[in-house]
Parts: C-alpha cells; structure tokens; sequence
C-alpha cells in the first residue's frame, strides 16, 4: 500500500501540496486528474522521494520515503516512467531496460537480457531492441520507458503525465500498452490529462486543484451527475479538457 | 646558405626511437589525465564545499602556472624528499596533473550539461550514486566533451616537447641531438615543426572519427 | 666559485628582475603578435589571394606545434642557415611574437565572422568603401567580441614565455633555476616562481575581465 498522510510541499513562497490524504492499494488503478500546476506531478515527485516532504508522512509497503535507508526499500517497490522519457542516451533500448535490474536486483546479464527483450517485444519493440533512444521515436522512447520500470517488478507503477510530450498517433500507441497492464492487474498511479483513458482503465480517480484534494472517489461515482461532477471545480475541468 | 634534408636519413632511426618516448609518455599522461580530470570534475560537482573548493583551487592553480615550472617542481623537488623516480616517471606524472586541471574543466561543463531528468530517472530506479556515475554521468560527460578533450590531448602531445628540459630524450630531445651532431640544426627543427604539426593533425582526425563513432547513434542510420 | 648558500636578500631584486624580463617580453611580443596577427586577418578579410592561403597555413603550423621547437627553429636553426646572428632576446621575441600572432589571426578572423554577412553588405550597398565597413562597422564590434576569447589566450602566452629560459633569456623561469641550483632549495624556489606566476595571470585575467565590462557598456550605451 502506498500512503500519503497530510503531505504539504512548497517551492519557495508557493503551496503546491498542501494536506494530501490519499491510499492506493494492491491492484488499484488510480488516476490523478487536475488542471496544470495542481501539484499532481509534484506528488508523485514524493512518492518516489525525488521532493523532500515539508510536512506529513508518505510510506510506500511502511517503508518511511523521507529516511533515507527506508527510501531505499521504497524505490525498490515502485517504479516511474517520465513525461520527458529520460531513458539513458548512451544506451541501447535493451541496455537502458537493463541497467538497474542488473546493478540493483542483482540478476545475471543474460537473465536480465532475456527479460527485457521479452518486455520490449511485448510492446512491439522487438526489432529495435539494441537501437538507441535518438534513433527512436518518441512513442516508441516511451514505450522503452516503461519496460525500463516494468524490468523491476515493482509493485506499484507510478505514471507521470507520460503521453504529455506525444502527439495523438504515438500518445494511443502508449495508451494502448497501459489498458494491457490494468487487465493483467498492475498497480497504477497515474497522472494525467486523457480523461476518457482514465476513465476506461481507473478503478478510482483523484482530483486535485491548487494543492488539495478535492475528491478521491471510484471512477463510476467520479463521472456521475451526482458524484464528482457535482462541484462545480470538476465539471469545468472536464468540459474545458473536452473541449480541447 | 643551403637546405637539405637528406643528411638528416642516417638519424631516422634515432628520432624514432624519440618519437616512440613520446608517444608513450602521451599516451601514458592522457590515461592519467583522464582519470584525474574525470576524479576532479566529480569533486568539483559534488555537495561537499570543501571537496569542491579544493578541486577548484587545484584546477586554478595548475592552470594558471607555466608547466616548466611545475615540471621544474617535481623534478628537482621530488628527490628533495627522498623520491627518486626517473625522468621519464616524473614527465609522466607532471604532463597528468597539468592535463588533468585542464580535463577536469572540460569533463565538468560535459557533467552539468546533462539533463537533470536522466539523474532523475536513474536514481529513483535505486541505482547507487556510484553506479550512476559510473554507468551513467561519466560516459555520457565523456561522450559529449570528447571534441574539447582533444584539444587538451593535442596540447598535451605539444607540451611533451618540455620534457626534453630535464634530460629525456623524447622527440624534442632526440631532435637537440642530432642538431648538435649534424651541426644542421635548422633542417633538424624545420623537419621537427613538420612532423609535429602532422601528429596532432591525425590526432585530429583520430578524435574527429572517435567523436562520430561515440555518437553514432545521432546519426542517421545505415539500414 | 659560488658555494651552495642559503637566500639572500639580493634573491628578491633577482626575482623581481627575472619578473620584469619576462613582463617586458610578454607585452611587446603581445602588442607586437596583435599588430601582426590582426594585419594577417585584415588580409584574408581583403581575400588577397596566394597571401591569405600562405597565412591560413602558416599559422596553422605554429598553432600546432610546439613553441619550444619553434624557439629552437628560430634561436639554432636561423643563424646556421643564413648565417646570422642573433640573441637570445631577439630570439624570444621574433618566436613569442610570431606564435602570439598565430592565435590572435584565429580569434580576429572568428570576430570578424561573428558579424553576419547582412551588416557587412547592407554597408556596401550605402556606398561604404571596404576600409570603411572594416573601420566604423567591423571593428567596433569584433574588438568586444574579441576581449573574452582574447584574455585567455594573453595567460595563456604568459606562461609560454617561460620556455625563453632554455635558450637562456634571464627570465624569471631562469632566475628560479639560477637559485634552484645554488640554493638547492627547489621546493622554495619553485613555489615562489611559480606563485609570481599566478598571481600575474590572475592580474591580467582580472584585467581584461573589467576591460570587457566597460566595453560591454560602452557598447550598450553607442546602441541606443
């Protein structure tokens, strides 16, 4: 389980978190909607200790991320993929899906090499596996990306934004390999602006504006008349993100 | 007033011998110049203030002092304290620190030129700070400073001719040699001249090529 | 006979003059290499032909080789061929000047090509003569450009004037060997050197550092 109790973060004079609550257990879906500069990419900046906290508590299985031996065990149990890629330019696809499983989970190279080519064929990679990152585009950056977290089974998969910087063609190539994951009952934490997506593979959605959550609550209740759409912060949100 | 370079074939085989010294002490002094410089940028970008102030004052002033003075330094000085190592160990050793200030500054730029996100990316997949700097921030500083680093590699080769001042007979020592020996020692510099511009051109050309085969992967590809 | 002593108070004044001989010989073989070295870039600015390609080459040549081959060149070589004299000073100065020059040639013509093409021919077309562009368009702004680029080089050549102490210019490189062997002292003695050293380039570091920021404003001021 991952949980974050009244967590409050701020960039110099700006609240940008300010008193989250929230729980994400085994086997959820969560999706994290808000408009830009709600602070859902700083959250997950939290959650995998990349922002120090300035206030409340996160564990991700009650390993504490602000002790800094405690983060550790943390990282080990979740696994992120960027907006921006960040995959490692000087290596191969498969050499960047890899480099942890070997360095941190201390599998052999050719047991390591063996999986990451099944990862990268299962999302369709399978030809370009030994190419590098800037002769790939980026949808397919992306989808490297996410073997690179998958490679180390983590129990929780932390999505930043990751169609933000993809055109519609690639962003649906992306997509297409995260609905695949909620079926097969991969723990998700994603942030996000594809609303209708989030709605097809959520179990439950988080809205958060200006710093605070303002609802948490299953994806049903969220796009209900009654439900999420009630406040009025909401139904703006989704008919402006429509409209685009 | 005549010019013939031909009375300098019998020495040939004695400038080569010259030739290899220095080849040897280059390539020797650029290892170590690479190994300091990459140990001095990683000091300079660390959080530590002291470590970083005193990298800094290293590189400044190994920079800012002529190398003969440095290499006057050790070489005079290190028997001083009952280190007695021979010439050619100590032109070695001087052409390393001196590259290496010039190094470090180059590897440095290479370092804070990396996308902060890459960092990001690396470290919360739980590598250790020293795989990522091994397997991560050095080769990619490397590859990106690889041009610049010639430079100073270039420099470095033309530098070496300095320690034929303490008694090493590499290319520029074998060459004094000859000069007194041929009493010709116009034709024996001129040559020399030549011969060193030719060598840090293919240096040049090597680095050019290493440059293109290190970042093969931004070209376009051959299918 | 000089016996082994310790330091005197007389190694100061022999400090000072090693200092001043390599100071001298650093300024007027910088002011010497400036001239020289922007004539070259003036010349390839007018594309003489033959002279420009002699130059690109030449300076290419001295720019990558080493300056001690090219003092030795200069200082053994030019006198057992046209049977000439000359000293050691005239030596160091005709080699550091040439060299000095070589580098200023790179960074003129690179100031020079800093300014875009459009400037230079919308100038022609206002009926501006060649000299007249290169004097009231070019110059102004190549001298600015050129001040950061130009600072490195002077420490850099400071520290190339040391090499004059092989052909035997009493500069202050020989000084400290003259009181390295008498002294046998070499920690001492080439820390101070070696510490006067620093301190001048970090003088002239310092120097063109607020020379580039008066023209820097003087430049911002003439824009507007």
């Amino acid at each position: 389980m991952i949980s974050v109790r009244g967590v409050r973060k701020s960039f110099g004079s700006a609240t940008v978190l300010d008193g989250i609550d929230l729980e994400v257990h085994r086997g959820e879906v969560v999706s994290i909607l808000g408009s830009s500069g709600s602070g859902k990419s700083t959250l997950v900046r939290c959650i995998n200790g990349l922002e120090k906290l300035d206030g409340g508590r996160i564990t991700v299985d009650d390993f504490d991320v602000s002790h800094p031996k405690q983060l550790a065990e943390a990282r080990k149990r979740s696994a992120t993929v960027f907006q921006l890629f960040n995959l490692y330019p000087h290596m191969t696809a498969v050499q960047n899906v890899t480099l942890a499983p070997i360095q941190v989970l201390k599998q052999s190279r050719t047991q390591a090499e063996s999986a990451a080519r099944a990862l990268l064929d299962s999302v369709g990679l399978g030809a370009r596996a030994d190419a590098y990152p800037a002769q790939l585009s980026g949808g397919q950056r992306q989808r490297v990306g996410i073997c690179r977290a998958l490679a180390m089974k983590p129990s929780y998969l932390l999505l930043d934004e990751i169609t933000s910087a993809l055109d519609p063609e690639m962003t649906a190539e992306v997509l297409s390999i995260l609905a695949r994951l909620a079926k097969t009952g991969t723990t998700m934490v994603f942030v996000t602006h594809e609303i209708e997506f989030a709605r097809t593979i959520s179990s439950r959605i988080v809205f958060l504006d200006k710093g605070q959550l303002v609802v948490d609550l299953p994806t049903g209740q969220f796009f209900a008349p009654d439900g999420g759409m009630s406040k009025p912060r909401i139904a703006q949100f989704l008919s402006k993100m429509r409209k685009d | 007033m005549t010019f013939d370079v031909t009375i300098l074939a019998p020495h040939v085989p004695f400038l080569l011998k010259g030739a290899l010294l220095t080849a040897e002490a280059c390539a020797l002094a650029l290892a170590g110049s690479l190994v300091i410089g990459l140990i001095v940028a990683a000091l300079r970008t660390s959080s530590s203030v002291i470590l970083s102030r005193a990298a800094f004052i290293y590189v400044d002033l190994f920079r800012n002092i002529p190398f003969i003075v440095q290499l006057f330094f050790f070489f005079y000085g290190l028997p001083e304290i009952g280190i007695y190592i021979d010439a050619f160990t100590t032109g070695v050793i001087a052409l390393s620190i001196a590259g290496g200030a010039f190094s470090s500054d180059v590897i440095r730029s290479g370092i804070l030129a990396i996308d902060t996100g890459i960092l990001e990316a690396a470290e919360v997949s739980g590598l250790s700070r020293s795989v990522i700097f091994r397997k991560i921030v050095m080769p990619i500083a490397l590859r990106t400073s690889i041009r610049p680093l010639g430079s100073v590699f270039i420099n470095l080769v033309l530098t070496s001719s300095i320690l034929s001042t303490i008694t090493l007979n590499e290319l520029t020592g074998s060459a004094k040699i000859v000069a007194s020996d041929t009493f010709r020692p116009f034709e024996v510099y001129a040559v020399l001249l030549i011969v060193y511009a030719s060598l840090t051109y293919l240096v040049s050309l090597a680095i050019g090529a290493l440059h293109r085969h290190l970042n093969r992967d931004r070209m376009p590809e051959v299918a | 006979m000089m016996r082994y002593t310790s330091f005197t108070s007389y190694d100061f004044i022999l400090l000072a003059q090693g200092l001043g001989v390599s100071l001298a010989l650093f300024l007027a073989t910088t002011l010497i290499g400036l001239f020289v070295g922007t004539m070259w870039a003036i010349i390839r600015f007018y594309r003489v032909p033959v002279l420009t390609q002699f130059i690109t080459f030449f300076a290419e040549l001295l720019k990558n080789s080493p300056v001690l081959v090219q003092l030795f060149l200069v200082f053994f070589g030019l006198p057992a061929l046209a049977k000439i004299n000359i000293t050691p000073v005239e030596a160091a100065v005709i080699t550091l000047s040439g060299n000095t020059a070589a580098f200023i040639y790179v960074i003129a013509v690179s100031a020079i090509e800093s300014i875009g093409r459009d400037q230079i021919e919308s100038a022609r077309v206002f009926g501006l003569s060649r000299w007249q562009v290169l004097r009231h368009v070019i110059a102004p702004q190549a001298v600015a450009f050129a001040i950061g680029p130009l600072t490195g080089l002077l420490v850099n050549q400071l520290q190339v004037t040391s090499l004059i102490s092989v052909i035997g210019v009493v500069d202050l490189t020989k000084i400290g060997n003259i009181l390295n062997l008498r002294t046998l002292k070499p920690f001492i003695v080439w820390t101070v050197v070696g510490g006067l050293y620093y301190v001048t380039a970090k003088l002239i570091a310092y120097g063109g550092a607020r020379l580039e920021q008066r023209l820097r404003a003087h430049t911002a001021w003439k824009g507007l």
